[in-house]
């Protein structure tokens, strides 16, 4: 309102004026932009000032690095552009491991960073950092605003370039000459750049090649990644699995893109992934890889990766076609409009009841499958099994890195995309607090927001629990503490003779207690049986609730695929290691 | 029927008891079929980018360099007919799969208008300033007039002489101004055009059309 009348009084003599921050605001709003999480700072505080006046909500963070990853969340939740903000020097810096994992899991997060003055620039001031140079080599692009006359078209322009063909990370850095000095420069509707226009249909006559191949493979393979989801391509995924009955597995960050308790699924392959999901991926003939870019957790060694397979890749980024495993067909395009593409060129569903048998025949000899002896220590996967049980199909899981995230994804059954939310490519111990929160800023009411989290990694961000208090967010926060880095001590068990160097923690909080005083409801479980109890009361307390599952501390994840090993051989118990 | 799980760990067969496929990829990912053997080894390749002259765009290409690790031997860069427009020459040595990944990796870069690999007869040239010891001026000459070079300075003590041309001539040049002693030498590395009235880029406007290029669709 204030700003409309601003321009109304001014229009009529002179064109209209207004600071740098102002503009950045205003391209953020012509954005769509709904909600920034950021921390407050001396070179930022020309933007928030401009933010006082402005519809979109702030949400303050107890740290910047829980600002990136909870605005990294909920772009992933609303498929869009996450926004997050902070201020020079240890502002910017906190924010950048957030920004490398937006970068690695292809994330649309937009991070605003206050820099000290133009002018000053170079001269080691107060809380100056090389923004740019630090964040060069992890975002899509970042932008430097020399002054006030550039913001506007910058900010819209980072916005637009997040979410443009492969998403990513982009980052403007506001000296603040540029926020405070006055402007005149019309903001323009957000843009992204011509020279990252990409290509959106493959040529036809690559489809069709696809199509006959695809065809007349014996032992056809969907891969689906998070590229999938990204693409809002699930549906056409999904139809053209089944219209072909074609088995699926997806990638980590493709969790969600297929339901996993659909016939054809066989959940996610790599280090962690089913034993029949890696054995699909061993032996077929014709993969079909939707979105991905073959990241070694899921290849394991190259050189025995799908190693009979002629390898369809359909991805929006070029560099990604033939940069860990070669293509034999890529089709280059946004994956909804090559998979409509593809279906249309497809004659019908390649006759291979013998490959379909041997898949389901998989899922019968590989098993997952845990023992929760009654009176025995309590089961992680029973836990995640108990709290998938109890929330709807909408729920959103997040995590943080290790033990308990790959029992989530083995132990969840994900029907939905969006649901899944975790650090893939990065792996970085701490994602799940600050995550649950921007998850649950972007999901809808009714879905439920679980973080399964680790002792190491509630560690890192727990100070982020505060924010959720002070939002009164509904959130449920599920720590399977085994008091161990726990992915660390299997490693060193299996790899290092047993040598718990720095993986054991002689002592941890008392989690519940430190929820209570955080302002949160905190619960403790130790036995399986008070799982049920304390699962319905965490999700019944109208706000954020902290379960401290003391959980068997030498349970190991499995199956496993060693480091550079052959997806085949995957252990299924230690010796096999 | 579901097998029992054992205590540590799942059922299933153990990977011994498994099938294995015999076939295997090569490091770059590439299925190895007896039809399709390639030797890949490392070629030098002059590769041309059409940039957005913004501040930090050098920065941006020497790092992505850096941190894909690929190797590269010289990078010259100037302005084109189009304000706002510069060309950058790299030469790089890579197998072929990688320098196809080099092209795609620099075409993502925002500055990056477009990117190409030159042909092998495209026109190049390289410039080398070198300073010899000035004792015997007449016999510099006469070699700097063999190269069709230049001399640009020249003292008692020092003469200082321009040669250009590929990077075998730039080689014999140094070759034969070694017996004079060289007290210093500058190279610039190769700056490169497609030859004739083929674009030097993909989609490359010609300066006379005066409108820049735009990236290739």
């Amino acid at each position: 309102m204030s700003k409309q009348e601003h321009h109304e009084t001014e229009s009529t003599t002179e064109p209209p004026t207004q600071t740098g921050a102002e503009a950045a605001i205003e391209a953020l709003d012509a954005a769509g932009v709904e909600m920034i999480f950021g921390v407050q700072g001396g070179a930022i505080m020309p933007v928030y000032d401009a933010l006082f006046h402005s519809d979109i909500r702030h949400i303050t963070m107890a740290h910047e690095q829980g600002a990136a990853h909870a605005a990294d969340a909920y772009g992933v939740v609303r498929n869009g552009p996450g926004v997050c903000m902070a201020t020079s020097g240890p502002g910017a810096t906190n924010l950048v491991t957030g920004i490398a994992d937006a970068n690695m899991d292809s994330d649309a997060l937009v991070a605003l960073t206050g820099q000290v003055p133009a002018d000053m620039v170079g001269s080691d001031a107060f809380q100056e950092t090389d923004t740019m140079g630090v964040t060069t080599p992890l975002t899509k692009h970042n932008y430097f605003a020399h002054g006030a006359d550039e913001v506007g078209a910058m900010v819209g322009e980072a916005v637009a370039l997040s979410t443009q063909g492969r998403f990513g990370p982009t980052l403007i850095d506001l000296p603040k000459n540029a926020t405070v000095e006055s402007t005149t420069a019309e903001t323009p509707p957000p843009t992204p750049p011509a020279t990252t226009i990409p290509q959106r249909r493959a040529p036809e006559a690559a489809v069709a090649t696809a199509a006959e191949t695809i065809g007349a493979a014996d032992r056809p393979l969907l891969l689906l990644g998070g590229g999938v989801i990204k693409a809002a391509a699930t549906d056409i995924a999904r139809t053209f699995a089944r219209t072909y009955e074609i088995p699926v597995v997806t990638t980590m960050p493709g969790i969600g893109s297929f339901p996993e308790d659909d016939p054809l699924a066989l959940s996610w392959a790599g280090m962690h992934g089913t034993g029949y999901a890696n054995m699909a991926i061993t032996h077929t003939d014709c993969l079909i890889a939707v979105g991905t870019r073959f990241d070694d957790r899921l290849t394991g060694g190259i050189e025995t990766f799908a190693p009979e397979a002629t390898v369809v890749h359909i991805e929006i980024d070029p560099a990604e076609v033939s940069k860990n495993i070669h293509a034999d067909i890529p089709l280059i395009g946004d994956a909804a409009e090559v998979l409509t593409q593809l279906d249309r060129a497809m004659t019908g569903a390649p006759p291979v009841d013998e490959w379909r048998e041997q898949v389901q025949t998989w899922k019968q000899e590989y098993p997952m499958d845990y023992v929760q002896g009654p009176d025995g220590p309590l089961k992680p996967q029973y836990i995640v099994e108990q709290l998938d049980a109890a929330t709807s199909d909408r729920a959103i899981v997040t995590t943080g890195v290790g033990q308990h995230q790959m029992w989530a994804a083995q132990y969840w059954t994900f029907t939905e995309p969006r649901t899944w939310v975790s650090s893939h490519g990065l792996g970085t111990m701490g994602y799940g607090v600050p995550a649950a929160i921007g998850a649950r800023l972007a999901a809808d009411d009714d879905q439920e927001v679980i973080c399964i989290d680790g002792d190491g990694s509630f560690l890192m961000t727990m100070q982020e629990l505060s924010v959720a208090v002070r939002e009164q967010l509904d959130i449920t926060i599920a720590i399977l503490n085994n008091e161990y880095i726990g992915m660390v001590r299997q490693w060193q068990d299996a790899f290092f003779d047993g040598r718990r160097m720095a993986s054991e923690y002689s002592w941890m909080p008392e989690f519940d207690a430190l929820a209570e005083a955080l302002g949160a409801k905190g619960l403790r479980v130790d036995t399986h049986e008070e799982v049920d109890e304390a699962i319905a009361a965490a999700l019944a307390y109208d706000g954020p609730a902290v379960i401290d599952f003391h959980i068997d501390p030498f349970e190991n994840v499995y199956p496993m695929v060693p480091s550079g090993g052959a997806n085949g051989r995957f252990a299924l118990t230690p010796d096999q290691l | 029927m579901t097998p029992e799980i054992p205590k540590e760990g799942l059922a299933g067969p153990a990977p011994a008891e498994r099938p294995h496929p015999s076939g295997r990829r090569d490091a770059r990912g590439v299925r190895r079929d007896a039809d399709r053997a390639v030797e890949d080894s490392p070629q030098r390749t002059i590769l041309s980018a059409l940039v957005e002259d913004e501040p930090g765009v050098l920065a941006r290409i020497a790092g992505l360099f850096s941190r894909r690790q690929f190797n590269i031997d010289s990078l010259t860069v100037g302005p084109t007919t189009v304000q706002g427009h510069s060309r950058i020459t790299l030469v790089v040595e890579e197998p072929r799969g990688q320098i196809a990944q080099i092209e795609r990796q620099l075409a993502k870069l925002k500055p990056v208008i477009s990117v190409g690999e030159l042909d092998d007869d495209a026109v190049r040239t390289e410039v080398v300033l070198m300073k010899v010891r000035g004792q015997s001026p007449a016999d510099v000459q006469a070699v700097v007039a063999m190269f069709d070079g230049q001399t640009i300075d020249a003292g008692s003590a020092s003469i200082t002489v321009q040669i250009s041309g590929d990077e075998q001539t730039i080689d014999d040049a140094i070759d034969a101004f070694d017996q004079f002693g060289i007290i210093e030498i500058a190279r610039t590395g190769y700056t490169a055009l497609a030859r004739g009235m083929q674009p030097t880029v993909p989609g490359e406007k010609p300066g006379t059309a005066n409108e820049p290029t735009v990236p290739p669709r």
